[in-house]
């Protein structure tokens, strides 16, 4: 349902980025989906009068991702708050907060990722 | 000499409503580098979103930033009304835009007056928060709640306004804009106030638009860009004007969120005035939500954006929200450094900074 969006790889991602940018694109946000079995999706939303475009990724989690900091700065906050909540492995990232900008040392993994129930033993 | 000084600035500051940190790194009273940090008060709600059902979402996503609570709420309901193809009632278009502009009104206020407290005007202040009070008793009156009130529904709104209502609102805006032609002289015009926002934190319009601001910081910075033209909801119908100033610096920001003021109010008087007659104000909801929509609004600080993933059942697999603040923290990155310390908590404020809706 969502309309405009294009399925990349991640080895695409910052090409299309500069793509954007050299067309006067705003970037807006990007989304982490988890998937479930350490499958994240990252779609990467930006704006050009109004009209959205959308790039979308499919990585395992872990897997390096590279940052588009370097093309669009403003990416540095979301990208650092997809590395601490959902375990998205982004490097490069132009200001890296070191897993601690919104997570204190003591903070659980990954916060937002997918819960998994394994029930042990009979009860 | 290395005589450079790293200065903490909040995130307990007298300027600040809410925790946020800045790393200040200082020559003398000059910052030269700032560096901003969030997660103090971070909430987890997008997590929270996915055990909640699609409709107990609309009151938890109202409690992200109380100031913009109907316009979260609106840019949720909106995103479940295009995945469920749901048509609402032309009455409810209505209704949401008139609450909607009553809550960016009430929020401009507040950050008005919030800005006369940081550079020292306390009448200032009091006059300002006076008018946002006026709002704050229609909010109550019509929906029984001052801040949150919870009138987004899918399928419409949960309350409809009465005649009298309605007259009565007309009545208490048109006293505000009688209001702000004085309030113009002190916030706009005044020799003491200019002094501290003119030509201070200047951000142009390229620099706006690289680094992604939106609303009031991108508007002042010459950035044309307010979602209220895409036409949603009744906005189509009432002939929005958007306020851009060319400036860039602390004081267009302010001219921009004290102008949009009075589109608030023409936009509030044409909705009144073209509500379409009925008793129908919500339409029932069967099914559950399936499939993936991105909805965008344009909140007070400037443009949300939701992207809704649904599975068919009553629960969503993914709720996310960035929020305007989100948006508009790293302009700070250009605007503080190569400004004086006293100007820090001034330039802060002129971003609206809401960590409620950061911290979501």
């Amino acid at each position: 349902m969502i309309s405009n969006v294009t399925e990349i790889s991640k080895d695409q991602l910052l090409s299309e980025a500069q793509k954007m940018s050299g067309q006067g694109y705003r970037f807006v946000t990007a989304s982490c989906v988890d998937l479930g079995e350490d499958k994240l999706n990252v779609i990467y939303h930006f704006d050009k009068n109004t009209e959205l475009t959308n790039f979308r990724i499919a990585v395992k989690r872990g897997e390096e991702v590279p940052s588009i900091s370097a093309t669009y700065l403003c990416a540095v906050l979301v990208e650092n708050e997809m590395k601490e909540l959902f375990g998205l492995n982004v490097t490069n990232i132009a200001i890296d907060y070191g897993g601690h900008f919104l997570l204190t040392p003591e903070a659980l993994k990954n916060p937002q990722s997918k819960i998994t129930i394994v029930q042990k033993g009979d009860n | 000499m290395n005589n450079k000084t790293t200065i903490p600035f909040g995130p307990q500051h007298p300027v600040l409503p809410e925790p946020l940190h800045l790393k200040l790194v200082m020559e003398d009273e000059k910052v030269v580098e700032a560096t901003p940090a969030i997660g103090y008060v971070h909430r987890g709600l997008e997590k929270l979103a996915e055990v909640k059902d699609f409709n107990q979402n609309v009151f938890l996503v109202e409690r992200i930033c109380g100031i913009c609570s109907v316009m979260h709420a609106q840019c949720y309901v909106q995103g479940i009304e295009a995945m469920m193809n749901i048509e609402i009632p032309e009455r409810a278009k209505y209704l949401r835009v008139i609450w909607a502009e009553l809550h960016r009104i009430h929020s401009h206020m507040l950050w008005l007056g919030l800005l006369a407290d940081a550079f020292g005007f306390e009448s200032l202040f009091m006059q300002c928060w006076r008018d946002r009070e006026k709002i704050m008793d229609i909010m109550e009156e019509t929906a029984g709640a001052r801040v949150v009130i919870s009138i987004n529904a899918v399928g419409g709104t949960r309350r409809d306004l009465t005649s009298e209502q309605m007259a009565k609102i007309v009545r208490v805006v048109d006293e505000i804009a009688a209001d702000m032609k004085v309030l113009e002289g002190a916030l706009l015009n005044d020799y003491t106030v200019k002094h501290r926002l003119v030509g201070i934190g200047t951000l142009t319009k390229e620099e706006a638009y690289a680094l992604g601001a939106v609303g009031p910081m991108a508007r002042a910075s010459g950035v044309a860009q307010d979602l209220r033209t895409m036409g949603y909801a009744a906005y189509k119908d009432l002939d929005f004007q958007m306020v851009v100033e060319k400036d860039g610096d602390s004081w267009a920001r302010t001219a921009v969120r004290f102008k949009e003021v009075l589109e608030c109010i023409r936009l509030i008087k044409a909705a009144i005035s073209k509500i379409p007659a009925g008793a129908e104000y919500c339409v029932p909801v069967k099914g559950n939500p399936t499939g993936e929509v991105i909805s965008r609004v344009e909140q007070p600080r400037g443009e949300v954006l939701y992207y809704i993933k649904g599975n068919g059942t009553k629960n969503l697999d993914r709720l996310r929200v960035r929020t305007p603040t989100f948006a508009n923290i790293p302009t700070l990155l250009k605007m503080i450094p190569g400004s004086h310390l006293a100007d820090v908590p001034v330039l802060l404020l002129t971003i609206d900074p809401c960590i409620s809706c950061t911290e979501r």
